[in-house]
């Protein structure tokens, strides 16, 4: 019987939104994505048009031997989309994804970014 | 400019959003109110404590067993730079796990992967569950 249930509800993983920080420095925006139990393998990032999605899946191993006593946590898919405008340079985003932190980074198109302007001799 | 406007504008997706947060409390014990979440379970020789803790290296967490709970502790820097948006805590947190039963606090392992924090405490002999056989007489 449970294990029929767990097949059944196997597929349809419960879906978070993942914590995130969208911050801006000089050189380009970051965003910071709390994905624990996201490995680089279970992690996807598609941007289509302006919508950046990150989808990633954290499954914890079975432990069958175990009964679980306390549950706060659990499998899950974390989804989150973002919408990007035409200041950022699409080619030069890079995404890294160390100890369950997903980092964004999406750097200013050229004709954003900072420019000091000369100030020509009169 | 990076703006996620799903939470501000999109409004169907904020109405499902409403009926998950409603529903989770029903699969999870307890709501995450507390910081780090914490799973424990157990198995007929350890006790297993898990962690959600993302971004933190090892050794910034401080583990701290003492003779009735293990405490988890730590420090979650902020970035540096002008903030559009903030959900991720930072500062201080603290969890105290209980611990019901002893444990043979000279062998406990810790590990850390993606971001969850994996602690393992035997259990002591005297805590194990025993078998006695009854006499026919």
């Amino acid at each position: 019987m449970t294990q029929e249930l767990e097949k059944k509800s196997a597929p349809a993983l419960l879906r978070f939104r993942p914590n995130t920080d969208v911050l801006e420095r000089e050189d380009g925006f970051y965003i910071f994505v709390d994905m624990p139990g996201v490995s680089k393998d279970n992690l996807s990032i598609d941007l289509r048009e302006n919508e950046l999605e990150v989808c990633g899946k954290a499954v914890y191993p079975r432990m069958d031997k175990a009964k679980a006593l306390h549950v706060e946590f659990g499998d899950g898919e974390y989804v989150r989309t973002f919408t990007i405008s035409d200041g950022v340079d699409r080619d030069g985003i890079r995404a890294t994804m160390n100890k369950g932190l997903l980092e964004l980074y999406l750097p200013k198109a050229a004709r954003f970014s900072p420019r000091r302007i000369e100030i020509q001799p009169g | 400019m990076v703006i996620d406007f799903s939470s501000y504008y999109d409004l169907p997706r904020s109405l499902d959003n409403f009926f998950e947060e409603f529903w989770k409390p029903s699969l999870l014990s307890q709501r995450r109110v507390s910081y780090p979440p914490v799973n424990i379970s157990e198995d007929d020789d350890n006790l297993i404590v898990m962690s959600e803790i993302p971004g933190m290296d090892s050794g910034d967490i401080e583990l701290t067993l003492n003779e009735k709970s293990l405490i988890i502790k730590g420090t979650k820097k902020s970035e540096v730079g002008n903030y559009y948006r903030q959900e991720r805590p930072t500062g201080n947190f603290q969890r105290i796990v209980n611990l019901n039963i002893p444990v043979r606090s000279e062998a406990v392992q810790a590990s850390m992967k993606d971001g969850v924090l994996t602690v393992i405490l035997p259990k002591s002999k005297e805590s194990r569950h025993v078998t006695i056989a009854i006499d026919a007489q």
